[in-house]
């Protein structure tokens, strides 16, 4: 096997946020490497840190957010300590991300057009002419009918699959090295999320784009990523490739996820996990999954458990991952 | 000015009548909605980019630089405005601003009414600022004023173009009462002034009151009107 360049490594980020109720560990410790030209998954319910994780290396963090630890590395330069200016010119040409809901991730007052060519005439030297002849050509790339139409459409004149098309043509209009796709068909219709995905798979094959997909849905999982890394609470659960994943998972909340999948041939009711994901201002003790995990011992509630590894490219934290025999998906 | 026969009512060759100095009163009126159109517009617009530079920047960045914004814009928005106005133009005229005439009176107008558009751009900043879509710029290399000038700024524009219109008739409005008060530029036609003029008559001439009493109401209407029409025509879900 080929080692291939890291383009984005993250290792043990904390990104907190200073509330008046206190301080919400969003992320906490968090590690992701992500190699040149693939497509990895962070995978995790709502507020368990992957959105902040990708905003922390985009350095776009809201307040009162604050990366406190850790290291973001891309392309082997650390971006932790280069100035917002220098930030600035990565986001677009380098970084760039695809938002959740594309009816409010698309400015209202401007037209399809305008939205592209601005942020095309930002980063490159270009005429108007030449910054609508670029903007054309990114919508004909993510398949958009009527290209020349569509130019002078407001966002609200299209339908939400285009929205998104739009969308993911804004972020790919200054051909990034990568792309943050931050749950991009969770607000779309079924058919739609499948085109939209299959595009996404397509343009990345075509400019070689490397892709973190963001998601709690482990279908698209399945379906879009080389290796996984499960999210929860702020904290990695566990990393391997996605067929390993699938097959023998290791930790509990990797197993309750793939429970919580359907699917056509179920027969019982869907497993669905107990609880919500805890308060972050005071975590759990110990694990912080214990409260909700069916496995938990004592051990899980006083210690934090450390990530081992427990095959090449396979890491999981779990204090009895060793003697749990957990259930994967079949396929 | 065009004069007619002291205190003669309306007729066809004075449609308004004639004042009590002889001079006819629709050829006033004409020249005081030339002034009050100035004294309106002018500090609405000088309202609102104060408005807008005030407002957005304490909307915008968070922390110290906010709470002081707050607390100015406040300040300007509890005090009795009126009385400051009538204060400030009786003083400034007599000691400092000499010449300015109506302007001076703009001046002040707009010094003390910048606070409601910047409460309003404020609030709305506060609000735009968290949306999907700017964040989506931040994230594609949009520094802090892009984002407000291109991306905050233009979303709140429609409220912001609605109360500037209101403002312009409520500027003519305390503009009247400046002038009918008697604290006014006495050299420069208004429809204050009129009224000012026409006041100690008004039971026997009363057309000396009664037109430019009309103008105000009718200006006033327009500008409400007015800026009900922008609203809806500035409205992209409405436009196609």
């Amino acid at each position: 096997m080929k080692m291939a360049q890291k383009l984005l490594e993250i290792s043990d980020l904390r990104t907190y946020f200073f509330t008046e109720a206190g301080v919400v560990k969003a992320v906490d410790g968090v590690s992701v490497d992500v190699d040149n030209g693939e497509t990895i998954g962070l995978v995790g319910e709502s507020g368990s840190g992957k959105s902040v994780t990708a905003q922390s290396a985009l350095r776009i963090v809201p307040k009162p957010g604050k990366i406190v630890g850790g290291s973001i590395k891309f392309e082997g330069q650390d971006l932790l300590v280069k100035t917002e200016e220098d930030m600035r010119k990565l986001r677009g040409p380098k970084m760039a991300v695809v938002f959740q809901d594309p009816t409010t991730s698309l400015n209202p007052v401007y037209t399809v057009g305008k939205q592209l060519t601005d942020i095309i005439s930002l980063h490159r030297n270009l005429t108007k002419g030449e910054a609508q002849k670029s903007a054309l050509r990114i919508l004909e790339r993510v398949g958009i009918p009527e290209p020349e139409k569509r130019l002078k459409a407001y966002p609200h004149e299209l339908s939400g699959g285009m929205k998104q098309r739009v969308a993911i043509a804004r972020a790919l209009s200054c051909e990034p090295k990568l792309l943050f796709a931050d749950e991009p068909t969770t607000n779309l219709d079924v058919t739609i999320q499948a085109q939209v995905l299959d595009l996404l798979k397509q343009l990345q094959k075509e400019l070689g784009m490397t892709m973190v997909m963001i998601t709690h849905d482990m279908g698209i999982i399945a379906d879009m990523a080389r290796r996984v890394t499960v999210l929860y609470a702020g904290k990695v659960m566990e990393v391997a490739d996605t067929v390993t994943l699938f097959t023998v998972p290791k930790h509990p909340y990797t197993e309750a996820l793939l429970k919580a999948v359907p699917s056509v041939a179920q027969t019982q009711s869907l497993d669905v996990i107990p609880g919500n994901i805890p308060n972050l201002i005071e975590p759990p003790s110990g694990c912080v999954f214990h409260p909700r995990c069916k496995y938990a011992k004592e051990i899980c509630m006083k210690e934090v458990p450390p990530i081992e590894k427990v095959s090449e490219g396979h890491y999981v934290a779990c204090h009895r991952s060793r003697e749990l025999k957990l259930e994967g998906k079949g396929s | 000015m065009y004069e007619g026969v002291a205190g003669e009512a309306p007729s066809l060759k004075h449609p308004f009548g004639v004042e009590d100095s002889g001079i006819d009163v629709f050829s006033e009126v004409i020249h005081g909605t030339r002034n009050d159109m100035y004294v309106g517009l002018v500090a609405s617009l000088l309202t609102t980019i104060v408005g807008i530079s005030i407002g957005a920047v304490g909307g915008y960045f968070k922390g110290l630089i906010s709470d002081l914004v707050l607390g100015i814009t406040q300040i300007f928005y509890v005090i009795p405005v009126l009385l400051l106005i009538l204060l400030f133009a009786r003083v400034f005229s007599i000691l400092v601003f000499k010449g300015l005439g109506l302007t001076l009176i703009v001046l002040i107008l707009a010094f003390f009414g910048w606070s409601g558009i910047s409460f309003v751009v404020r609030g709305e900043t506060l609000r735009v600022r968290e949306m999907e879509f700017v964040q989506a710029a931040r994230s594609l290399g949009a520094g802090s004023r892009r984002l407000l000038f291109r991306h905050i700024i233009p979303n709140i524009l429609s409220p912001l173009i609605v109360l500037s219109t209101l403002n312009i008739a409520g500027f003519i409005l305390t503009e009247v009462v400046v002038s009918f008060l008697g604290f006014g530029d006495a050299n420069t036609s208004t429809w204050g002034l009129i009224l000012n003029e026409g006041f100690p008559s008004v039971r026997t001439e009363w057309w000396v009151s009664l037109f430019p009493g009309l103008a105000v109401v009718f200006c006033v209407l327009g500008f409400n009107l007015m800026g009900d029409g922008l609203s809806d025509a500035l409205n992209p879900r409405l436009r196609e």
